[in-house]
């Protein structure tokens, strides 16, 4: 039935839709709100001001471990960065401090050694334990972390590594904490600064000043910690005006129970690596049943798990609001009169044909924008910015079969609501009217978004197999248990379906419409239009007023 | 005379209602055709049959030769009675949309579309969105429709309908024209001063049924002659003269019609003897409107004079 004139009625649906803000507006909305969505976080973790806090230390030991320990990841990172630019970006190299040039080529040739010594250890898995061994020399700890680096490095190179301690300490100590992050991202040292006590004061006079201080705003909050806190009920006592922000107490709070933890393991004088083994949770390893015996599930297969729901949403939202677009378009081509204009120069057939084409095309070409500004969003604003991404959806981007058949999906999702919508648009006169008949495509719309994440959480249970198999709801369903995922037969027999019922109610929504886009008056009532669809198509059937 | 249109005892009900009751009609071609009668007598009913909108319970219709309008939808032009464009288009963009979904090719159809505004005296519109025009330029852009792909037949339901007498005028010209051109021009309306003034003939129907069909002259030589005076003063002065049997007063005008074997120099004279002031005595043909009241009977006067006006 595309002939030409439909197909002329569907060039001026194009073009018309194509010049409305609406459009535009639906075209930018979703990668505008996804890029916000992988943005705004890491900017606002990135923007959080600096926690200024005292500590008065009547143990005389703590704050000092607390301090080597806080220093401990912020020099892995750095070191990572360090080593990263050695390799990449000489330029930014050779403009670091000597005592970090260094670290590096020494870090460098250790790594060269221990590879080649021993060359079945995991080489990641060595990366980390010697720069993390060295962070942990340079701050001061003794303990575990050091291990691996003694054990792998030779002495001599060791000896190299020890003479350049002090120099680096010293280094990080000095830098402005404002410096910090310029090397290597996130860093603690400049979300949390420590401000020295007054020298000045001693016992309450000093608590005073400080709550006062924590008053005026000049800090955030201070601590006490008691003389013994090895032993004490309460070891640390925090006072801050602001109770609801505790990323400073639960940071300083994990630094320094560790520290505490080895204090008493060596006060009980119990192997700290008896004590990990202790504490170490036991591993649960999900596999996923397959055809050819279980495979490992990684988190990223998990990700894809929850990463169809999103696009089921999506496909709502895109089928809800482009079949939403024909029906306000279907009433006001019927109140501003010109459906009979057109109706004398092409059969209503034609008319809805090309309407519905129309809008299709419209929908099709946001969809497909929404696909690709999908992938390049994912895949070219890690490019451009640094990005630690809790959603690694690049795995989705690269997938065609799912983004082909999220399009597909909702093609056939918005025919078969198209149908309905144009229908109900052609027996009624004003958007208030077609709210009442739209009530329950509504109720039937909400379905698939009440099983989100039921289907999710179990794709391939008894309600999504079951939910399938109802045409209305199997563009969503099918798409949500993408994961699973469903067998072929089902996509077969499901699609199959689909297509019959799309069949079915583009039928009886053109006699619906052929008689209804003539009417004026109230809108019939469902029962009417029910009788609609059995009479021959040219009766006019009677009204009941 | 070949037939540009022909029914043959046509019928559609709407449930209990009859709307259109076996009507049959020939119209020739070139001509200009009125279908006469109060709202929802079944004009604008007969009108969506003739363009197979809806299609009749009994009955056939001929148009151009062919059994069906669908058939030669492409040369037919139609305005219907609820008239609207779509306001985001340009009125160039309508009448070449409204041409191409005639048939025409797209630059035929935009070439042609510029030329009709600019032939009625909206050249300067082409590109102004229709919710920019007036109620009559849109009126105007409408009938333009009906005219692009140059159609055999045009059927305007309600042309005049809310026009001021400026753009009824420029309706009038606009169908006089479609008449040399030699097109064959079906208008129904409601409005007798605009059929008699422009009909070569006229279909008259009430409450579904046919009344009369036929030139002009015909159906007014069928009525009886009238007397048609202007003049000032109290008009109840009329009603009382003997020898008449009914007076249309319209305040400053009147047409009084007479009982058998009265003699209008009679009436002339008593008008002359009353207080009234007689600008203008008028011995003639019974208008459309007195055609009309005689052949629906005196039970729809009241509303066909209202209409009238």
């Amino acid at each position: 039935m595309l002939d030409k004139k439909a197909w002329l009625v569907a060039q001026r649906e194009v073009l018309e839709n194509v010049r409305t803000k609406a459009f535009w507006i639906g075209i930018f909305m979703f990668p505008l709100i996804l890029t916000l969505a992988i943005v705004v976080p890491a900017w606002l973790e990135n923007t959080k001001s600096a926690r200024l806090y005292t500590v008065v230390d009547q143990s005389g030991w703590l704050l000092d471990a607390v301090d080597q320990q806080a220093a401990l990841p912020d020099l892995e990172k750095v070191f990572n960065h360090v080593m990263e630019l050695q390799a990449d970006d000489p330029s930014a190299f050779e403009a670091l401090p000597d005592e970090l040039r260094q670290t590096a080529k020494q870090l460098e040739a250790a790594l060269a050694f221990v590879a080649n010594q021993k060359p079945d250890l995991d080489p990641e898995e060595v990366r980390t334990k010697v720069v993390e061994g060295f962070a942990a020399t340079i701050s001061g700890l003794s303990g575990p972390r050091g291990e691996a680096l003694r054990k792998w490095v030779p002495a001599e190179a060791m000896a190299e590594l020890e003479k350049l301690r002090d120099a680096v300490r010293d280094w990080w100590q000095a830098l402005p904490a404002d410096e910090a992050d310029a090397f290597g991202g996130a860093v603690t040292k400049d979300r949390y600064v420590r401000v020295d006590a007054p020298a000045d004061l001693e016992g309450d006079a000093l608590l005073t000043e400080l709550g006062q201080k924590v008053m005026d705003e000049e800090l955030f909050a201070y601590m006490v910690i008691d003389e013994d806190p090895v032993h004490a009920g309460t070891a640390v006592r925090y006072v801050s005006a602001n109770l609801t922000d505790d990323d400073l107490k639960n940071w300083f709070g994990d630094l320094a129970t560790s520290v505490v933890r080895e204090r008493r393991l060596a006060e009980k004088e119990i192997d700290p690596q008896v004590a990990q083994w202790v504490q170490e949770p036991l591993k649960i390893e999900m596999r996923k049943a397959g055809s050819d015996g279980d495979e490992e599930v990684d988190a990223q297969a998990r990700i894809r798990q929850w990463a169809p729901a999103v696009f089921v949403y999506l496909l709502w939202v895109a089928v809800f609001s482009i079949s939403q677009m024909l029906l306000t378009n279907t009433i006001e081509e019927k109140s501003n009169r010109i459906m009979e204009v057109l109706l004398s120069s092409i059969s209503p057939l034609q008319l809805m044909v090309g309407k519905i084409g129309g809008i299709a095309l419209t929908g099709l070409t946001m969809v497909t924008a929404w696909v690709l500004f999908f992938v390049a969003v994912v895949k070219g604003l890690p490019l451009v910015m640094d990005l630690d991404m809790e959603f690694d959806l690049s795995e989705i981007a690269a997938d065609p079969f799912f983004l082909a058949s999220f399009v597909a999906y909702f093609l056939f999702g918005y025919l078969f609501y198209a149908a309905v919508l144009v229908a109900i648009g052609s027996v009624c006169n004003s958007l208030k009217e077609a709210q009442n008949l739209m009530a329950p495509v509504s109720v039937l719309l909400m379905v698939p978004l009440m099983t989100l994440v039921p289907i999710t959480q179990d794709p391939n249970g008894s309600l999504a197999k079951l939910l399938s198999f109802v045409p209305p709801f199997t563009p969503f369903v099918m798409m949500n248990r993408a994961a699973g995922p469903p067998a072929m037969w089902e996509y077969l027999a499901t699609t199959g379906l689909l297509i019959v019922s799309v069949g079915l109610v583009m039928w009886a929504a053109a006699k619906v419409f052929r008689i209804g886009i003539l009417m004026t008056g109230k809108p019939p009532k469902p029962s009417e239009i029910i009788r609609w669809i059995r009479v021959p198509v040219g009766a006019v059937p009677e009204r009941k007023d | 005379m070949e037939s540009s249109l022909k029914l043959d005892g046509v019928t559609k009900r709407f449930g209990a209602v009859t709307a259109v009751d076996a009507v049959s009609l020939d119209i020739p071609k070139g001509s200009i055709y009125g279908f006469l009668g109060q709202n929802g007598a079944g004009k604008t009913t007969t009108i969506r049959m003739i363009m197979s909108i809806i299609y009749p319970d009994e009955g056939s219709i001929q148009v151009l030769g062919s059994s069906s309008s669908e058939a030669v939808k492409d040369r037919l032009g139609y305005l219907p009675e609820e008239k609207g464009l779509y306001k985001k288009m340009t009125a160039g963009e309508i009448l070449t949309y409204f041409g191409r979904l005639k048939g025409m090719g797209r630059g035929d159809a935009k070439r042609r579309a510029k030329e009709l505004l600019q032939q009625y005296g909206l050249g300067e519109w082409v590109d102004q969105k229709c919710e920019t025009l007036s109620k009559g330029m849109g009126q105007k852009v409408q009938v333009l429709g009906t005219l692009i792909h140059d159609p055999e037949l045009v059927i305007l339901d309600e042309p005049f309908s809310g026009l001021d007498p400026v753009n009824v005028e420029l309706m009038r010209d606009i169908i006089l024209s479609m008449k040399r051109q030699g097109r064959t021009v079906i208008f129904s309306t409601h409005m007798m001063t605009q059929a008699e003034q422009l009909c070569d003939s006229i279909f008259l129907i009430h409450k579904g049924r046919k009344v009369l069909d036929g030139s002009l002259a015909e159906v007014k030589a069928s009525g009886d002659r009238g007397i048609l005076i202007d003049y000032d003063g109290d008009g109840a002065t009329l009603q009382g003269l003997p020898g008449v049997a009914r007076v249309n007063d319209s305040g400053k005008q009147a047409e009084i019609y007479l009982n058998e074997g009265t003699d209008p120099q009679e009436i002339l004279r008593r008008l002359v003897d009353s207080k009234l002031t007689v600008r203008r005595f008028d011995l003639r043909e019974p208008s459309l409107h007195e055609v009309f009241v005689r052949a629906v009977g005196a039970e729809s006067t009241l509303e066909a004079s209202a209409d009238a006006r």
